[in-house]
């Protein structure tokens, strides 16, 4: 990858070191004890309270907004509508500059701010707030795919408007971005195929639910800029988009993303940012926005998809091709849902040797709250067809599922995407379906009612990045680390913690972490695609093998020494004299003046142009899990009694980390694939936004038995052969869990999520059918 | 009584062992109390209907979502927060779930930290089934559940045995 | 605004409940009447009238006639007391899957059925244990079957000027058995799809309690005699016994699924209590 490193500059693990131990979580206290301060936990006593006018509708021109009354009432400070915008709209976004910093003549999804008031106190804006009047008309807005995808659908995006899709030879639909990825031949291979298993699947809308909810404050600097502090993990792409949106400078807007209460791809892109920029200039005061978990459950959200898919095998368990067609329901605007179709589709066919395969893409606008990433990006959607259709059709050959996927899977180095722009296998994936399978007791016997699945999932981690680290040796012998890496949970902090404490020899308790500020903090591209441990971590150790080479110059000169004697070693510098620690080198190398040693890293890698994925993945995430569920037949529900989920990780940075990220994807993963749902009306209003009843795994939704396993080679391009690691869990286990409920049940449910009802329906067709 | 014309309440209790006294609006939840008026921010504010647990507090002893109290409703009673129940270096409690890897992204901690004392506060020695039914009020989408079970599992046997 | 108002007196608490200038509402341990109070204060009470320090309020009395469940009692305190768990297990049952642990330190029996939800957990026990509630105004004090309290989803018979005081339960006669079961869309704290509560009663009597299947909870009898072992037998005759219920369809679950689901859940809880007779009988 890139100029990542290279394989003798990548180390080893000190037998003696942080790095492969279960170091305590860094900021663990300060969060177990409360002190720890998320964005709503910071005190702005002189701020204005702000509350979003939205309409309760999906769809629908705005034909006046009156704010008169709102602004007339008590502690109302100002009220911001389209008309204190600059003319056009102001629009921002990734692949696609679309989204209005709000409604723009017309709202496009349930929840787009038409206004915001701001007052002395929350309960002022909120009043304030009800007694705007939007005047509107509602639309025939298109809430489903096939509703978006009819010959006479409304359009969500305007083709008239030239300032959107123009040139867009798509744009009399409602398809954003469309992709098909396409080898060998069908026709051929289905001539040979002993069995053809063709079914349509779906997967619903899903919300991140992080336990934080958004929460923005704005607070207008004395140079005419901003200081914007949110938690979000891309800090630097924040300020990007709002210096773009308010016509200022890098130096002016100043970003602080406290560490988010867990992101899972729902913090990564601007929401009400822009917005809350533009109130804050207008009003020239601090202004603050906290959202709870219903609103916030409303502003993100994971894509729905449908998919058709024929797969054709041999009598032997060869899969011969598999054609698939999925349609990704994206929002109203595009934020990264183009890309998360394109990411998703490319590994459609799975991690298999495949003769012939074909993958048909769209990414299908709706009036839809916008979807952005989630954990597993677009993965888990194709995945919950391509594994159930694998499932099946080893069931109605008769032979093991567990190993028609061992004798289909490729080899490492092998290619499972063949073309162009080919994907290689990069990891030996055959150990971690071995290791789940004996983890899992597979061939036990098990007792009735009981069932048990298997499935696998790979994901391209990122194909392009940068991430640049600072890290300063002090003349005490503590350091401190820049890295801005967003730490929403997986641990980002405790990984550059242990890496410098072994690479420069510090005690991982003297080793500061600073992330989260884009005036203190160097660039970090993003915390996304589980790349932070593979580029942040390179950047880092190369900063930390900066601040030694330093050391070592300082050393030679001080003692009069030739550098080409000396030798460094983590934590050392290895004289002809013999070792000494880096510490003590680096005082006697700063002298009387004493100061401190900066080092500085960087980690690159450039995309490649017309690649599906946008470049070379850096590395795969590779996940088998197995899931293994009690089935009670009188009602459809199910106890999941163990669950297995095994990830190739490379090497293990934090053991305790590892397992956590482990046992949470999968929770997360079932939760995604037994209860959760995003479910609209008519009029694309979501009707289930609160948290009574959009339901999220408990304590007690926890698989009965939880085991987690990692296959460990290292093999992977980051810091001590090390891969991402924490969306592998999610990435097929709702085709794992269907598995099982099929085998415990008799009966194939293809849409998610396995609802106690959907499999009582299903095994009450499936009893009339057979008396009929 | 003189409705529409006292909807502020001075409101006296005992904070994490601590008399004080705090003016509020009637509606004022105790939550937000905590957080704006007494700035005990440790206790963290998210569904805001007594679905996620994240704002667990202990009224006079039992846990409470302090989302949904009033926070007149604790006048003359004693409420004990995620900061009244810590120590500097972490209580057992805290350092436990540090060892078993349970704070991850750590917004749901406190309330978790607040239901899990609870719990044995009821119930010294709970098994796992206890723990898991007693907590199912504490939402982790980091989903750390497992993590929690064993922190609060290796505390109940050490403080058991301490005490044995 | 709304005020707060800490009643001192049942006659202190009816005075303000009463009034007709302000809209008043009653107190207990806030679970459902503090939702999202702060989010829509132009629908909230103008009053808030806490009920939790009343003078004259009853505690949980447990005499040789039955159990008289006052109006601050919460779930918790029914989950500790072990008469109400040995003569109602339905009721202890139902009051244990009640929201959460925090829930059911503060959520109250008499709140629980005067919000007076079609899903209420505690109701269909109560249906099943005979309880009377105890409604007082200043003309004096009524009792309401329980079976005639719910008038419909969110409305009982207690009037603005009324106060539910207390619940009350005779003693099950000798031979009694009951039990609660509840279907949800997940194993932890969750809205029950369908309860059914069932008592088999020492006198022959065989009811069920339901919820989450019509506008309010509701008892029906099963013919006493019915072998209650036998599935085959059993089921058409819940079928007959089970067709006042009109389930709905709603984000919860579909209206054929709830019907399907009561009739299963009705077999089962009347088999649990025909087996806790049998524990208490041994």
């Amino acid at each position: 990858m890139g100029d990542a490193l290279k394989a003798q500059e990548v180390g080893t693990l000190r037998p003696d070191g942080n790095v492969g131990t279960r170091t305590k979580r860094y900021g663990g206290l300060e969060r177990a004890s409360g002190a720890q301060k998320y964005a709503a936990d910071l005190d702005f006593p002189e701020a204005l309270q702000v509350a979003i006018v939205t309409i309760p509708v999906g769809c629908a021109d705005i034909l006046g907004v009156d704010t008169s009354e709102a602004e007339a009432m008590p502690g109302v400070v100002g009220v911001l509508t389209a008309a204190d915008l600059p003319s056009p709209m102001p629009r921002f976004g990734v692949s696609h500059k679309d989204r209005p910093v709000m409604a723009d003549g017309r709202v496009n999804f349930y929840g787009e701010p038409v206004a915001a008031v701001a007052a002395l106190t929350q309960e002022q804006a909120d009043a304030a707030a009800r007694a705007v009047t939007v005047d509107y008309r509602e639309l025939p807005g298109v809430y489903t795919l096939d509703a978006a995808l009819a010959p006479d659908a409304h359009l969500v995006q305007d083709p008239s408007d030239p300032t959107k899709r123009a040139g867009d030879p798509l744009r009399e639909t409602n398809v954003i971005e469309e992709q098909t990825i396409a080898w060998g031949d069908l026709t051929e291979q289905e001539a040979k195929a002993a069995l053809v298993v063709e079914d349509s699947y779906s997967y619903p809308m899903m919300t991140q639910f992080p336990i934080e909810p958004l929460a923005v404050i704005a607070e207008p600097t004395d140079a005419g800029g901003l200081t914007v502090y949110t938690p979000v993990q891309h800090p630097y792409l924040m300020q990007r988009i709002v210096a773009g949106l308010i016509g200022k400078t890098l130096t002016q807007v100043h970003v602080i993303a406290p560490d988010p209460g867990g992101g899972f791809g729902g913090k990564q892109i601007p929401k009400y940012e822009p917005l809350m920029a533009f109130l804050a200039l207008k009003l020239d005061r601090t202004v603050r926005l906290t959202l709870n978990l219903a609103e916030t459950t409303t502003a993100i959200r994971r894509a729905g998809a449908k998919v058709h898919a024929r797969t054709g095998f041999s009598a032997e368990g060869d899969i011969l091709f598999h054609h698939v067609v999925i349609d990704y329901q994206i929002g109203a605007y595009a934020d990264v849902a183009p890309r998360v179709m394109t990411k998703g589709s490319y590994v459609g066919g799975g991690p298999y040797r495949l003769p012939a395969c074909r993958i048909e893409a769209r990414a299908v606008l709706t009036n839809t709250p916008v979807s952005t990433a989630m954990r597993g990006y677009g993965a888990p959607q194709i995945s919950w067809a391509t594994e159930s259709q694998i499932t099946d059709g080893a069931r109605r050959l008769g032979l093991d599922p567990a190993r028609v996927r061992l004798r289909n899977l490729v080899d490492n180095g092998e290619e499972f995407v063949q073309g162009e722009f080919a994907g290689k296998a990069d990891g030996e994936w055959k150990e971690a379906v071995v290791k789940a399978m004996e983890l899992a007791g597979w061939d036990d016997p098990l007792p009735p009612n009981r069932g048990r699945g298997i499935a696998v999932g790979i994901k391209s981690s990122a194909t392009s990045g940068l991430s640049q680290s600072l890290v300063r040796l002090l003349y005490d012998g503590s350091a401190i680390v820049y890295a801005g890496t967003s730490d929403m949970g997986q641990g980002a902090r405790t990984i550059w913690a242990q890496t410098v404490a072994d690479e420069l020899g510090v005690p991982v308790g003297k080793v500061q972490v600073i992330s989260g500020d884009t005036d203190l903090v160097p660039f970090d591209l993003q915390t996304s695609a589980s790349r932070s441990t593979v580029f942040m971590g390179t950047a880092v150790l190369r900063a930390c093998r900066d601040v030694r080479r330093q050391v070592r110059e300082m050393y030679a000169e001080r003692v009069g020494a030739d550098p080409g004697d000396i030798d460094d070693e983590p934590g050392a510098l290895l004289t002809p004299e013999g070792a000494v620690t880096l510490d003590e080198a680096a005082r006697i190398g700063l002298g009387a003046l004493r100061g401190e040693v900066l080092g500085q890293g960087t980690c690159r890698l450039e995309g490649r142009k017309g690649h599906p994925l946008g470049g070379d993945a850096s590395f795969y995430e590779f996940n088998c899990t197995i899931s293994e569920v009690e089935l009670d037949r009188g009602t459809g529900q199910y106890v999941i009694t163990r669950h297995v989920s095994v990830s190739d990780v490379g090497t293990e940075l934090n053991p305790i980390q590892v397992v956590a990220q482990e046992e949470g994807g999968a929770i997360m993963g079932l939760g995604q694939a037994d209860m959760e749902q995003l479910v609209f009306d008519e009029h694309g209003r979501l009707l289930n936004a609160s948290a009574i009843d959009y339901r999220v795994p408990t304590y007690k939704d926890v698989p009965l038995e939880l085991l987690t396993g990692s296959v460990e080679n290292h093999d992977g391009p980051g810091p001590y052969g090390s891969k991402g690691m924490s969306e592998g869990p999610i990435l097929c286990t709702g085709a794992a869990l269907g598995a099982a409920v099929t085998a415990a049940a008799g009966v194939k449910v293809t849409d998610l999520p396995l609802t106690a009802e959907r499999i009582w329906r299903a095994t009450r067709a499936a009893a009339e059918g057979a008396i009929a | 009584m003189s409705v529409g014309t006292e909807s502020l309440v001075t409101v006296t209790a005992t904070i994490n062992g601590e008399p004080r006294t705090f003016t509020v609006p009637g509606h004022r939840t105790l939550l937000d109390a905590l957080r704006s008026e007494l700035g005990l921010t440790g206790t963290k504010s998210s569904c805001t209907e007594g679905e996620c647990g994240a704002c667990t507090v202990m009224l006079d002893g039992h846990a409470v979502n302090s989302c949904l109290v009033l926070a007149a409703e604790v006048d003359g009673h004693e409420v004990l927060t995620v900061e009244g129940v810590s120590v500097d270096g972490g209580t057992d409690l805290q350092q436990a779930f540090l060892e078993h890897g349970a704070v991850q992204c750590g917004f749901c901690i406190p309330g978790q930290v607040m239901s899990a004392e609870y719990l044995l506060s009821r119930n010294p020695d709970p098994s796992v089934q206890e723990i898991r039914d007693a907590m199912s009020g504490n939402l982790c989408r980091c989903a750390s559940y497992n993590r929690i079970v064993e922190a609060v599992r290796q505390t109940a046997t050490k403080r058991v045995s301490t005490r044995g | 605004m709304v005020t707060y108002y800490k009643a001192h007196a049942v006659a202190d608490a009816l005075e303000v409940l009463g009034r007709t200038d302000v809209e008043a509402k009653a107190l207990l341990g806030g679970t459902d009447l503090l939702v999202g109070l702060g989010d829509r204060l132009d629908s909230a009470p103008g009053v808030v009238v806490d009920l939790k320090g009343l003078a004259d309020g009853e505690p949980l009395a447990v005499t040789e006639s039955g159990v008289r469940i006052g109006l601050t009692v919460t779930m918790a305190d029914l989950l500790a007391d072990p008469t109400v768990s040995t003569w109602y297990p339905a009721l202890a049952q139902a009051a244990g899957e009640v929201g959460s642990v925090a829930i059911r330190n503060r959520a109250t029996l008499v709140g629980n059925i005067c919000n007076a939800s079609p899903a209420c957990d505690t109701a269909p026990a109560l249906l099943v244990h005979g309880a009377q509630v105890r409604i007082a105004s200043a003309a004096g004090e009524r009792v309401v079957p329980i079976s005639e309290f719910f008038v419909g989803p969110r409305a009982t018979t207690c009037a603005r000027d009324e106060l539910v005081t207390a619940v009350e339960l005779p003693r099950p006669v000798p031979g009694t058995g009951s039990a609660f079961q509840r279907l949800t869309r997940r194993w932890g704290v969750d809205l029950a799809t369908v309860s059914v509560a069932a008592a088999v009663h020492g006198d022959g009597r065989i009811q069920l309690g339901l919820g989450a299947v019509a506008p309010t909870p509701l008892l029906v009898d099963v013919p006493a005699g019915t072998d209650l072992t036998d599935r085959a037998a059993l089921d058409p005759v819940l079928d007959e016994v089970l067709a006042v219920a009109t389930p709905i369809s709603d984000i919860r679950a579909g209206a054929d699924y709830r019907a399907a689901m009561v009739r299963e859940l009705a077999a089962r809880t009347l088999r649990a209590a025909l087996d806790s007779t049998r524990r208490t009988q041994a």
